[in-house]
């Protein structure tokens, strides 16, 4: 590490925090626009069928109806949802509007109104007759043979296999698996089945469009990707990218829902037939079943061992949904295989997955990115193994986890669709995170004896995971910054901030670059005018790349500074220093002020620069998660006594930012692990999308939070950076799982852990009551 | 379209609103201004409507308009003193406790009432009065610290 | 969705809310809270009768009875000093769980019943304690038992403006359970139970009422006659929760299965009357 830094890895206040804590007007829909209409989409009540005739001329007539769009009145123009990089890995498989539905609450048909009453009204005078087909909702069913197929349309493209409903397959692998199985002392073969999670971010998803004075149009949105929303908005409605505005204002939070193109693009074709600004906003219901979900899947998983516990053979065989449309669907499920297997140096690995459509709601990125899924399967059948060898878990995954220096060899074989790059670890620390995680939760003690009280018995367990920090290859951003006379500077950046901190840390990491204070840096982010490009919010990414190219475009402009100094103090740049909001030299200096009114007024230039940046690798922050539990065994119900969670993020930028993250990302674990699943009836319709009954953690079910970072430095980030965002959501569910195998010896290998499984499971091992 | 006539105080200023009948107060706040009452739900779930009527903390999105008729109501727009935050929101500031910001206003409110009435509370105590505002982002741990530290800072 | 309501009313009395009611017929529609109405979101609703104000807010204390207006909030039954100490507080503590602070500050007494669900955590209590609901139409006020109330749900155009509770039995022990997902929810399954042990520790009279596991709010009658007359011991206990939840008719949904309703019934009964029996529930 280097000298000491001013503003990096200190706690500053959030940049945008008092407008956030006053209820300032800073989200998408806090704004008054004059002539606003209020849009609305008519969902398909049906998880399978066609549109045999649509007939909108009551709805039309309706009056304060401004618009009612069907697939008659839009280009069809195949293409993804997904917030990806040109050219997508994903198939392009959607339309605007079609004549066929594939899932219940699929587009019909949209229209925009004076009210919200208006246009529901005109929602109900829609005559829509269905062709209803046969509906394939279990994942196993969807590519046997007489399947109905759901994509049979002749026009989409990049489908793997469509008449057998494939809409992705990968297959890859490291060594010889077979061979690794035959040299194993001990081989384990088990099953794993996570459920269907729901984003739900507090701010549901919402666009409004207009069009501005010169015809262009306008989107403000609450997005995490607004360069990838521009480029698809512009090839569905077929019109230029520069004839299109993105605005992201604040976010409500995302964690992945909003990496996507989800109403921009039907905001955007009801603004252009309305010619008024158009709002879609989606109810809480809408938004359980209407937007993006987590991908469902279900895992083989294969390890094979010698006595001594070294994992020689790991092989990992999934088929997951994608819903209805294939929107992240090999990307995500990509990861189930290289973030997962790799977290361990055996020498033979292989995964295989396909990838199915099923008429249910669409599953889409969902923070962590198929790492939740392969870590649950991986985590508890370690625990497993662990068990059965008589090894202790923490001390099997020292013997055998990824290392300092290791080459990951499998992640050249998975990249966004494409050949990857080989993975270096290059900073890690997960054997002092696992330590120390240990030590909070008190490992050594309660693993050999807990208390219990009567029917209450407790139990301790523990998971490792990883992820990556941006797409190595792939994800690139940029940044801009310019000087004014106050000696502050705008910085400009594509990058999203969808609520982390990103703004605040960027911000940090150009005001240390350049030796001035945080509030000399005034941050604008998102918007597709004025700020240069930015994959978005995703892959955890924006403090290593958008932070990367932050440092870099600093880097610049502090030189410009510099040789501007220096011409003011006759000396040389390299004699002079930047902080405390001036240049130093020797015996003389100047203040950033003067610094800038010299450039602007007397030398006649602006100082400022832009850079890009991109990283050939995704350098894995490390996680060990420790749970302890209390299963009661009379109600099933699982109470989490203690939560410590050690993570290896680099270098925290702000270490009380990247403490929260790891504690909400620790929060959305817990309901994956054990209360959140959006059901569907044997229709294909979401029974439960709501709040009563789709249960996150509140604040009273929250446990006892040991949030600890232990870091590192890594060479590939801005001041020894990786990222924190995403790795904590991978451990809690294997790790409460395998607290509860500890405190009742029942393994549970499906997600959630109910109580009525947990009761199940005490009867089946014949073990019910105190 | 019928209409009638409101008369309440927001943040201490009489207000005179012409509404529907049927009108929901988060509406019709809304719609005059007070973007810092967030629509989450509708439904009284998320708690992010929150705003406090006559000291109390009510689910906005669940009460008419009308029925705030000659009530106090408090918006996170009111809570600050003037050009001076309050304690519960340099707390929220100073400890992390922000991360999206969409139910901070939800939860200071509800945090104030807390404290308005029992100035000392527990950890207990203050998570009961968070326990309806859902937060996605932040675990409520952050949150829970910076209530109890504002009750400190407070006491002093 | 509310755009086709015409009007809102507050009422300053019971005769002029009755008055509305009649004059609205079936388009008219009572709201105190709005925690269910507005959820519910009837878009036949043209009138809107808002009965806060019409001075059903109360809660009186006669003798050891207790009377409590229909549009008193959980919040103020939660706070009440008279109620917390009425039964060992097991009404308290139902409003105490019946949702969220914003919930119970807004969410009534006579909403809660009104709106007939099963789930209704102060309804079970309520039962247990054998109260009377309080009704008022066009003909003048009537009192009748809870439980005749639930059977006539839903057919009566009557405005609930009263909930009374006699006096409980001397030297009662109580114990209110309930079950949830989260710590947050709706009752899963919630049990009530009440108990005197004479001085040789048997039962001299028991109540004991299930929420949530029926369509209406259940006393179990013959799990309290059983519970008569014996010691709380494993086998009275065993047997008496048994019968308990053979009287329960709990049906599956996304929350829970019959089955599991079921042994949750055996689960929370057993600790509401271990509650009781062992003292740790108070006792009046």
């Amino acid at each position: 590490m280097n000298s000491p830094r001013a503003i990096v890895g200190q706690n500053v206040r959030k940049v945008e925090g008092v407008k956030l804590v006053t209820g300032g007007p800073a989200f998408t829909d806090d704004i008054d626009i004059p002539g606003l209409l209020y849009g609305k989409i008519l969902p398909s009540p049906y998880a399978h069928a066609r549109i045999k005739r649509i007939d909108t001329r009551k709805a039309k007539a309706l009056p304060g109806v401004h618009a009612v769009l069907t697939y008659k009145d839009v280009p069809r123009v195949p293409h993804t949802t997904a917030g990806q990089a040109w050219p997508e890995p994903s198939p392009y498989d959607t339309y605007l509007l079609d004549n066929k539905v594939r899932f219940v609450g699929d587009r019909v048909a949209a229209v925009a109104a004076e009210s919200r009453a208006i246009a529901e009204k005109a929602l109900r005078l829609i005559e829509v007759e269905y062709d209803v087909l046969p509906a394939v909702l279990d994942m196993e069913q969807a590519m046997a043979p007489g399947a109905a197929v759901i994509h049979d349309e002749p026009d989409s493209k990049g489908i793997y296999d469509a008449s057998r409903n494939i809409a992705g397959y990968i297959l890859r692998g490291i060594g010889n698996v077979d061979e690794g199985f035959r040299q194993s002392d001990r081989v384990f073969d088990r099953e794993y089945r996570t459920q269907r999670q729901q984003h739900c971010a507090l701010e549901p998803h919402i666009t409004i469009c207009w069009l501005d004075g010169d015809g262009r149009l306008v989107i403000r949105t609450s997005t995490q990707v607004p360069y990838h929303s521009r480029r698809q908005v512009a090839m569905i409605l077929q019109i230029p990218v520069s004839r299109i505005r993105v605005i992201k204002p604040r976010m409500g939070g995302g964690f992945g829902g909003k990496q996507e193109m989800l109403l921009e693009d039907i905001c955007g074709a009801l603004t252009l037939a309305a010619r008024r600004p158009v709002k879609i906003e989606y109810t809480r219901e809408e938004e359980f079943y209407m937007a993006r979900t987590r991908h469902p899947q279900i895992l083989r998983m294969k390890m094979g061992v010698k006595r001594d516990g070294t994992i020689l053979a790991s092989q990992l065989t999934v088929v997951a949904t994608t819903g209805a449309y294939g929107s992240h669907s090999t990307t995500v499920q990509g990861n189930t295989g290289s973030k997962v297997l790799p977290l361990y140096r055996a020498e033979h690995m292989r995964f295989e997955c396909h990838v199915v459509y099923t008429n249910t709601p669409v599953a889409g990125a969902f923070r962590g990115y198929g790492c939740p899924q392969g870590f649950f399967a991986q985590e508890t059948l370690v625990d497993e193994i662990a068990n059965e060898l008589g090894i202790d878990p923490v001390e099997f995954h020292r013997q055998n986890a990824i290392r300092l220096g290791d080459i990951d060899r499998l992640s050249a074989q998975l990249g966004e669709g494409k050949e990857g790059l080989p993975r270096v670890v290059r900073s890690c620390s997960l054997p002092e995170c696992m330590d120390r995680a240990a030590a909070a939760i008190g490992w050594s003690s309660k693993r050999k004896a807990l208390p219990s009280a009567g029917h209450l018995k407790r139990g301790v367990g523990m998971a490792c995971t990883m992820q990556g920090s941006g797409i190595a290859g792939i994800d690139w951003a940029s940044a801009f910054l310019k000087m004014n006379e106050d000696g502050s500077f705008f910085l400009q950046v594509g990058a999203a901030d969808v609520g982390g901190g990103a703004d605040t840390v960027l911000s940090q990491i150009a005001a240390e670059t350049l030796g001035v204070s945080l509030d000399k840096i005034v941050i604008t982010s998102g918007d597709t005018d004025t700020t240069p490009f930015d994959v978005g919010a995703y892959a955890s990414s924006t403090t290593i790349i958008s932070g990367g190219a932050v440092k870099k475009a600093a880097e610049k402009v502090r030189e410009q500074v510099l040789r501007m100094a220096a011409k003011m103090l006759e000396t040389t740049a390299e004699n002079l220093t930047c902080g405390d909001n001036r240049v130093t030299g020797v015996g003389k200096s100047a203040t950033m002020t003067e610094i800038a009114l010299h450039a602007m007024y007397k030398q006649k230039t602006q100082i400022m620069d832009g850079a890009s940046h991109f990283n050939t690798d995704s350098p894995p922050p490390f996680c060990a998660t420790f749970a302890e539990v209390e299963v009661d065994t009379q109600t099933g119900k699982v109470r989490v006594v203690h939560m410590a969670t050690a993570v290896d993020p680099g270098i925290a930028i702000n270490p009380a930012q990247a403490e929260g993250q790891v504690e909400g990302a620790v929060a959305q674990g817990l309901g994956y692990a054990l209360t959140e699943e959006l059901v569907l009836d044997g229709e294909g319709r979401p029974v439960n999308p709501n709040f009563l009954d789709y249960k996150i953690f509140g604040a009273k079910d929250m446990p006892k939070l040991t949030t600890i970072l232990v870091e590192t430095d890594e060479p590939l980030g801005p001041f020894g950076a990786k990222s924190i965002s995403e790795v904590p959501i991978n451990g809690p569910a294997p790790a409460i799982a395998n607290a509860i195998f500890h405190a009742v010896g029942v393994r549970f290998r499906r997600l959630p852990i109910r109580p009525e499984d947990v009761l199940r499971g005490l009867r089946e091992k014949g073990d019910l009551g105190g | 379209m019928k209409t009638m006539e409101v008369r309440l105080n927001v943040n201490g200023e009489a207000k005179q609103w012409t509404i529907a009948p049927g009108d929901l107060l988060l509406d019709v706040l809304r719609r005059e201004g007070y973007f810092g009452v967030k629509r989450g739900c509708e439904a009284g779930e998320c708690g992010a409507c929150t705003v406090l009527l006559d000291g109390k903390p009510i689910n906005s999105c669940l009460m008419f308009a009308a029925q705030a008729e000659g009530a106090d109501v408090l918006t996170i727009e009111g809570v600050a003193h003037g050009d001076t935050l309050d304690a519960l929101q340099e707390a929220f500031l100073d400890h992390g406790a922000v991360q999206c910001g969409f139910c901070t206003p939800a939860m200071i409110l509800n945090a104030k009432a807390l404290l308005d009435r029992k100035p000392h509370p527990s950890e207990e105590e203050v998570r009961e009065a968070l326990a309806g505002t859902l937060c996605r982002c932040t675990g409520y741990r952050k949150p829970v610290e910076a209530v109890l530290a504002a009750a400190r800072e407070s006491a002093r | 969705m509310f755009d086709t309501v015409e009007a809102f009313y507050r009422p300053g009395s019971v005769r002029e809310a009755l008055r509305l009611l009649q004059d609205g017929k079936n388009r008219a529609r009572v709201v105190a809270g709005g925690t269910d109405l507005v959820v519910e979101a009837d878009r036949s609703i043209r009138f809107l009768i808002d009965i806060t104000h019409a001075g059903l807010s109360y809660i009186r204390r006669k003798d050891k009875a207790c009377v409590i207006g229909a549009t008193t909030t959980m919040a103020a039954i939660e706070n009440s000093p008279a109620i917390r100490a009425l039964a060992g507080g097991i009404l308290a503590r139902a409003a105490a769980t019946c949702g969220s602070v914003q919930i119970r500050n807004m969410a009534t007494l006579g909403g809660n019943l009104a709106n007939g669900s099963p789930a209704a955590d102060t309804a079970s209590v309520l039962l247990a304690l054998d109260a009377e609901v309080v009704l008022a139409d066009a003909h003048g006020r009537r009192k009748i038992p809870l439980n005749e109330f639930y059977s006539g749900l839903r057919k009566t155009k009557a405005l609930i403006v009263e909930v009374a509770i006699p006096a409980p039995p001397r030297g009662g022990r109580w114990s209110f359970q309930k079950l949830g997902r989260t710590e947050n929810d709706i009752s899963l399954v919630n049990a009530v139970a009440g108990l005197q042990l004479d001085s040789k520790g048997r039962v001299k009279w028991a109540r004991i009422a299930l929420g949530a596991v029926a369509p209406t709010p259940v006393r179990a009658v013959h799990a309290e006659k059983l519970l008569v007359g014996r010691q709380v011991d494993e086998s009275a206990l065993a047997e008496v929760c048994d019968e308990a939840a053979r009287e329960a008719r709990p049906i599956t949904d996304v929350r829970a299965s019959a089955g599991y309703r079921r042994e949750m019934c055996r689960v929370l009964v057993r600790r509401a009357l271990e509650e009781c029996a062992a003292g740790t529930g108070c006792s009046l």
